[in-house]
């Protein structure tokens, strides 16, 4: 087994309003270890402290209470240098929702630049660094491209792009397919797979669309700022009821599966979240009933 | 009469530029009032622009937009010849009458606004009163209705929004993601439109967020008998909640339809770059596992009942 990279303990936030006298937790005593190289889904419903737990990571939002450990800094210590944070944040990148309100240069290749460029890389270092990210992300083409011109699904990749060039560990997208149409879903999805399966790079993708977390190693259910749930796509999603009572719903193959059995029709085989799964489990059943 | 038609239009943007981009190419086709109609198509389809041109936003560069059978761009010119009998202009001199047609024309332009009611992607970003019922009230004030009336409207909204009383005198942006969308859909349903036409209306979303805008939506249409027009990506919401569906691609209406009617053609879908929902594509699977499985199963409900009257028949 890998190295533990966020090793979270009785996490707690708080936002404070009406000068510290009105508190809303947005995190309560969340506990959860992942690993390096892991692809680990989060979902819950808006306003269950996903984003929060997001902003945590690279101490945009500061701990309330408990510990919070990622890739060996301490994230709880309040004499943290800024030296140590500057080099932390550079080892977790952000992936946000919106495309447009990330880019900041008016040349694609610029505005991949503009992170290491912040960090005083050397010139031919970071002609490097940017030709490399761009062709990750598979937009190479696109340099000189103005970045307004381009499809929602691109901007994003150059998004990436922009995280990628500074030689992260771990990245995380907050919910960075919502504003996507399903070709740029697409597009982000299989730049997510990729980092993770060909560069074994952490990978947090918080998102609402069930189908996204089916492709995941591991799913993460965050309720009411606390951890509901914690396994692997089938497993979270064997547990139907539960999700519904949280405003979460199972991605339509499960739900047909737990339906067809409610009806009384045996299909053996585990929770099933994807339709190749689910194509091969009613095949078997079909085979057997029409040879008996 | 369809409610709305669409009459050889055409849009260009940025024309006679480099950057020039047919948005809408020649596209005639009615849509039928009383129902909910689906719009999809991929980002570039036109959908979008499709919608603009619906209350008057945007003009077609060719071809007529018609509500009620009356174009909604048409200028003195345009209605001259048709209108000069009427009572009220005969008996004025041309140049009386032309002044007098071109003021009723802007009276239905500024009406147009109040009939057809547009909800922009991400409308919660255009919310800006001091409580949640200043912000729904601001629609009705602006339609010179008197307090009384102005009240029960945004009552009646809240209801179709599922907004409770109690948040009415709240600030709108200490409301969470998915109320401030509702608030700012029920802005618009407030001033009572009888075409109501809304851009991704449940964009970023969690589940039961999008269960209560469309539900908040198809109850505004059956209770009101509206028109309602929505632009989605997403082939599985419009399966659910949409009687009609036009499927757009490349600045062209590729299928129009009822759902029945344009979902029977899923495999074409699928090529022109749309998200095909998860049994969709298990049907097709099963199909080429060799199962009997008809093409027009589309819900989850659909394959529920069929996979069990097969699955029954094939054990006895």
């Amino acid at each position: 087994m890998s190295n533990v990279f966020i090793h979270a303990e009785n996490l707690s936030y708080s936002y404070e309003e009406d000068g510290g006298k009105d508190k809303h937790p947005a995190l309560q005593n969340f506990s959860v270890d992942i690993r390096e190289g892991e692809y680990v889904a989060v979902l819950g419903h808006n306003g269950s402290g996903k984003s929060t737990f997001a902003k945590l990571l690279n101490l945009i939002l500061e701990p309330t209470d408990g510990i919070l450990t990622v890739g060996g800094v301490d994230l709880t210590d309040p004499d943290i240098e800024d030296a140590v944070l500057l080099e932390h944040r550079r080892r977790v990148g952000m992936v946000f929702q919106n495309p447009d309100n990330q880019l900041v240069a008016t040349i694609v290749e610029q505005d991949v630049a503009f992170g290491p460029e912040n960090l005083g890389v050397e010139r031919e270092e970071l002609r490097r660094r940017v030709d490399s990210a761009l062709e990750t992300v598979g937009m190479t083409q696109y340099a000189q491209h103005e970045p307004h011109r381009l499809s929602g699904g691109q901007k994003q990749r150059v998004a990436i792009a922009g995280v990628l060039a500074m030689m992260p560990k771990c990245v995380v997208f907050d919910e960075s397919t919502a504003m996507l149409d399903p070709g740029g879903r697409r597009e982000v999805l299989d730049t997510i797979r990729m980092l993770n399966r060909e560069y074994g790079m952490t990978v947090l993708n918080i998102t609402h669309y069930m189908n996204e977390a089916a492709e995941a190693d591991r799913v993460i259910v965050i309720n009411d700022g606390e951890l509901l749930m914690d396994g692997t796509p089938d497993e979270v999603f064997s547990r139907r009821e539960e999700l519904r009572e949280v405003g979460l719903e199972v991605p339509q193959c499960t739900e047909l599966i737990h339906r067809l059995r409610r009806e009384g029709i045996s299909l053996e085989g585990d929770t099933v979240s994807t339709p190749e799964a689910c194509a091969a489990l009613l095949e078997a059943a079909y085979t057997k009933l029409s040879k008996s | 009469m369809d409610k709305i038609c669409l009459e050889h239009v055409s849009y260009v943007y940025s024309a006679g530029t480099p950057f020039e981009q047919k948005a809408l190419d020649d596209v005639t086709l009615g849509i039928r009032g009383g129902c909910i109609t689906g719009i999809i198509g991929h980002t570039g389809s036109g959908k979008s622009t499709m919608m603009q041109l619906l209350n008057g936003l945007a003009k077609p560069s060719a071809g007529r937009v018609l509500l009620d059978g009356v174009d909604i761009n048409a200028d003195v010119d345009d209605v001259f010849e048709e209108w000069k009998g009427q009572p009220q202009y005969a008996s004025l001199s041309r140049h009386k009458a032309k002044r007098a047609m071109t003021a009723e024309l802007k009276k239905r332009k500024k009406e147009l606004c109040f009939r057809v009611g547009l909800v922009m992607q991400y409308p919660e970003y255009q919310l800006f009163e001091e409580t949640v019922y200043r912000d729904i009230a601001y629609g009705p004030q602006n339609m010179g209705l008197s307090e009384e009336e102005i009240r029960e409207r945004v009552l009646e909204a809240a209801d179709f929004t599922d907004i409770d009383e109690e948040l009415l005198n709240k600030s709108p942006f200490d409301l969470s993601g998915g109320q401030k969308r509702r608030v700012a859909l029920a802005g618009v349903m407030a001033m009572r439109p009888e075409v109501l036409v809304l851009d991704e209306p449940a964009a970023g979303l969690d589940p039961l967020g999008r269960t209560y805008i469309f539900g908040g939506i198809r109850d505004y249409q059956r209770r009101t008998g509206s028109t309602v027009l929505i632009v989605s990506h997403s082939m599985e919401d419009m399966a659910k909640y949409s009687d009609d569906v036009i499927v757009m691609a490349n600045a062209r209406v590729l299928r129009h339809g009822t759902r029945e009617e344009v979902f029977a053609h899923v495999d074409e879908l699928a090529e022109s770059g749309l998200d095909i929902p998860q049994i969709t594509r298990l049907m097709k699977l099963l199909r080429e596992r060799g199962l009997p499985i008809p093409k027009n199963i589309y819900t989850v409900d659909e394959a529920v009942s069929y996979l069990k009257k097969l699955f029954g028949e094939v054990a006895r």
